[in-house]
């Protein structure tokens, strides 16, 4: 695990790193590209929607700039694959979903059609080596969702099109549009991937990941545009991974019935499937051994979070290399989990259902997207000598409902 | 001799150089030993290039003479954006302005001949008017914000007014004459752009399609980003044009030249221009899939144009004297009316109008707003022996060019000039050369409106001037 003084070199470490380089740049907003996986694309409560993807921190970061961000909204239910979740199959939209992707409202509906192109290009589940090397395939639907994702979002309308038109990769169809400022947020995905299924091994060889990395970063600035990199947050910060005391607070039960009844230690982390597990057993009063997937060890929550922690050093070094800024979104997530975020006079804490997180457990909800977009807009703000204004997260709380979530009231579950 | 000296002459002008860059675009260095002096040549307009200084001086030039003169220039000139686009690659040294080759050759012509006591003529080819620019310090693949930031205003400028003049001088007075040349003026010019700005036109062309492209989007932001999925194009504009002018002198000498005073006047020319206008952009731009190859060369198709500047009249009025020490001593104040050079309306024959798919106005005005312009020049000539002459001089030339049009084509400051010259007289011929630094006063442009025109910043410029000339007299017999 990263000791705090590790935690606050790194830190102090990227933020010399920013200023360096926010001395000698200027900032043009005029086409502000996205790369990303599923955080950036505003997917959040099992899937990906305009409900969360106008809300997502890069659509809140464009409107302060006051800068074209055409996104590629998705109708509700959503789309892509859950983390921790079997996927689920590909079917043709049927009501109330029909056209899946949104056009955006005309005078006359007969007029209505998708913008052309998208400038927030993050797709659920990519990871950096998509980013490079998947690109949309025909037909539009497929039964990989993944790729179904990538055709709705990068392949949209351009599958579609009598014309032969070229069905760009994320990289390629960033660097297409001619960025003047280009934020990526990759990374993440695959960290997330490996926390969930608790497998290490998933995390990216850090010399691979510098290789794909700084592809990227030196392809986007040989086109000279400014781009922020964020580091990639530590999974076990999210509230998919809960200390058991936590864990117990949200069960109302005792921490000694999740430690004992389910042989947890104490530095072990609860997931987000074993929760509803638990919950459903405690309600039936009925502990049974637990499904894999349903405790996270301290050792391997350690070795998730130390294989994060050496993808970021790349990162940093990417943006030594070729003049990119560091976002440390990182550090960001660990604060919330640390001490949580107060907005107005309401807490935001970084566990499950505790207001920053939506239902799924690592992806923000929307308030917790304007806090990312708010720290964000700081950042740009000192390393750019820009006066990008802050959002009102408190008119955005007040619709969010990840912050109306209450832990049920009664009496303390003791045992079984 | 004289017969296959002139037929040299006329071979060298069949094929003429582009000259070089002047006050704006005047050239004053048209005559080796007048170049020597400064130009302070008005009152004393001893040789062929009286033609071009002052007329009148043919008249107190007994016999035959055939002048030429060659001109060649080096200018560095020197551009520092103060504003460039975020990230922009700006040369340590500054974009250069600088034409390649650097030495821009400009050639004159000079024939007299006394046919009797008191009348003489005269005819010279010189170029009075020239402008050579050129800001192409990049390739067209080149990433957008490596180039040169002002292409927008523009890359490459050739203007050439080439005058042929026939001039008859009469003598009012043993020590006065006057003379009257008309010329047939004719005019080439040359501009090249980069079009379609991303903060310019091509941010016409992004809010039209803004609605198509990014329907939802607010119509200026799409825009803003249409513009730079569009290609950068280049426009060049080519034209000639044939006027006719006159010239006229006035010329008192002393005859122990204790005094001599001088007045020129050359009328101004309007330049009606018949030429064609072209376009070209780079294939493989982002939009081009999606709209089609043909949409740009349709929208901006070649064509023929016509239009129209006019350049500036001068007056001249210049003293001497030879007074001091057998030392000539010469003094010229000059007045230029640029502001005729307004602006240059160019007109397209292809409009929205007769093609629908066209997007080239109908007239399109290149405004300048030139001032008018000034020039001080103080010369100084001194016989060393009977057969060397040694001169040096000093002139000050007041741009015409005010801030808002300071830019590729005309990256113009005022300037101070030094010269030095002599001439050696063997038999009957006399070899002279000068050479003049020229200082240009830097000049710092930071003009709001041009601000998307990338010209803003400091202009850092100096020029060396050489010149030779040889001229071969010959006695006229009077019976």
């Amino acid at each position: 695990m990263q000791t705090g003084f590790g935690r606050f070199a790194t830190a102090f470490s990227l933020a010399i790193l920013s200023l360096g380089f926010a001395q000698a740049q200027t900032l043009d907003t005029t086409t502000f590209v996205v790369m990303g996986e599923g955080l950036a694309a505003g997917m959040a409560n099992f899937g990906l929607s305009s409900i969360v993807q106008n809300k997502s921190f890069p659509a809140q970061i464009a409107a302060q700039m006051k800068t074209a961000f055409p996104q590629p909204l998705i109708q509700g239910p959503g789309i892509g694959d859950v983390l921790g979740y079997a996927p689920l199959p590909v079917i043709a939209p049927k009501y109330p979903q029909d056209q899946v992707r949104i056009f955006p409202a005309q005078p006359d509906p007969n007029d209505e059609a998708p913008t052309l192109f998208v400038l927030n290009l993050s797709v659920p589940g990519m990871k950096l080596a998509d980013s490079v090397s998947r690109r949309p395939v025909s037909p539009l639907i497929q039964r990989d969702s993944k790729q179904t994702a990538i055709n709705l979002i990068l392949g949209f309308p351009s599958l579609i099109l009598n014309r032969d038109v070229p069905l760009w990769t994320q990289f390629e169809y960033a660097k297409a549009m001619m960025p003047t400022m280009v934020l990526v947020e990759l990374g993440y995905f695959e960290a997330l991937d490996a926390a969930v299924a608790q497998d290490p091994a998933r995390i990216p060889d850090p010399a691979a990941f510098h290789a794909t990395y700084s592809d990227i970063v030196k392809g986007l600035r040989v086109m000279q545009a400014q781009v922020i990199i964020t580091t990639i947050p530590n999974p076990i910060d999210t509230a998919y991974f809960m200390p058991p005391p936590v864990a117990a607070a949200i069960l109302k039960a005792q921490s000694s019935v999740l430690l004992q009844g389910y042989n947890i230690a104490e530095t072990d982390y609860v997931t987000r499937n074993g929760l509803n597990v638990i919950s459903k057993q405690l309600a039936l009063r009925n502990i049974q051994p637990l499904p894999p997937g349903s405790i996270m060890t301290a050792a391997a929550a350690s070795d998730i979070q130390r294989r994060v922690q050496a993808l970021n050093t790349e990162i940093a070094n990417v943006a030594r290399e070729s003049g990119a800024l560091v976002y440390d979104l990182n550090s960001f997530f660990h604060r919330v989990h640390s001490s949580g975020v107060t907005v107005g006079t309401t807490k935001l804490t970084a566990d499950y259902l505790g207001g920053f997180y939506s239902l799924d457990g690592y992806y923000p909800g929307s308030t917790g997207h304007a806090l990312i977009a708010n720290d964000i807009l700081m950042f740009l703000n000192q390393s750019y000598g820009q006066s990008f204004p802050p959002l009102d997260v408190v008119s955005i709380l007040k619709g969010d409902p990840m912050v109306q979530l209450n832990i049920g009231s009664g009496p303390l579950y003791s045992a079984p | 001799m004289l017969r296959r000296t002139f037929a040299l002459l006329v071979l060298f002008f069949a094929f003429p150089a582009p000259p070089s860059r002047g006050s704006a675009f005047s050239i004053w260095e048209l005559g080796a030993r007048s170049a020597g002096m400064g130009t302070a040549f008005t009152s004393v307009a001893s040789d062929g290039s009286a033609i071009y200084y002052n007329p009148a001086g043919i008249g107190f030039q007994p016999g035959t003479h055939m002048q030429m003169d060659g001109l060649v220039v080096v200018g560095l000139f020197r551009f520092f954006p103060s504003s460039p686009l975020p990230g922009t690659v700006v040369p340590p040294n500054g974009f250069s302005g600088s034409i390649r080759p650097h030495f821009i050759p400009v050639a004159s012509l000079y024939i007299t001949r006394e046919m009797s006591p008191k009348i003489t003529f005269g005819f010279g080819i010189f170029t009075p008017f020239g402008l050579a620019a050129n800001f192409t310090n990049f390739h067209d693949a080149d990433p957008a914000l490596t180039k040169f930031t002002g292409r927008w205003a523009g890359t490459r400028a050739h203007l050439e007014s080439y005058w042929f003049q026939p001039t008859a001088s009469y003598r009012l007075t043993p020590n006065s004459r006057i003379a009257l040349g008309i010329a047939y003026v004719h005019t080439h010019l040359f501009l090249e752009k980069s079009i379609l700005n991303p903060r310019g036109d091509g941010l016409e062309f992004g809010r039209e399609a803004a609605n198509t492209i990014f329907p939802g989007v607010d119509q200026e932001q799409a825009a803003r980003v249409i513009a730079r999925l569009l290609p950068e194009g280049r426009s060049r504009i080519a034209g000639t044009a044939n006027s006719p002018a006159f010239n006229l002198g006035y010329l008192y000498k002393h005859p122990e030249g204790k005094f001599n005073f001088g007045l020129m006047m050359r009328s101004a020319v309007t330049n009606h221009l018949s030429g064609s206008a072209s376009f070209a952009f780079p294939d493989n731009y982002p939009l081009e899939p999606f709209v089609g190859p043909d949409l740009l060369p349709k929208a901006f198709p070649s064509q023929a144009i016509k239009g129209s500047f006019t350049t500036p009249a001068t007056y001249s009025v210049g003293v001497s004297s030879a007074a001091l020490k057998k030392m000539l001593i010469s003094f010229d104040f000059r007045l230029q009316d640029y502001r005729r050079f307004a602006s240059v309306p160019l007109n397209f024959s292809v409009t929205k109008a007769t093609d629908p798919d066209a997007r080239t106005p109908a007239e399109q005005r290149l405004t300048f707003d030139f001032r008018n312009s000034y020039q001080l020049a103080f010369g100084i000539e001194k016989p060393l022996n009977p057969r060397i002459e040694l001169r040096a001089g000093y002139l000050f030339d007041r741009s015409p060019v005010v801030e808002k049009s300071v830019g590729p084509l005309f990256p113009d400051c005022n300037r101070h000039g030094f010269t030095v010259g002599s001439t050696w007289n063997s038999g009957n011929m006399e070899f002279t050369f000068f050479y003049e630094a020229m200082w240009f006063v830097e000049r710092n442009i930071n003009v709001a409106a041009n601000a998307n025109l990338g010209t803003n910043g400091d202009y850092e410029n100096f020029a060396h001037l050489f010149g030779m000339a040889l001229r071969i007299n010959r006695a006229t017999k009077h019976k």
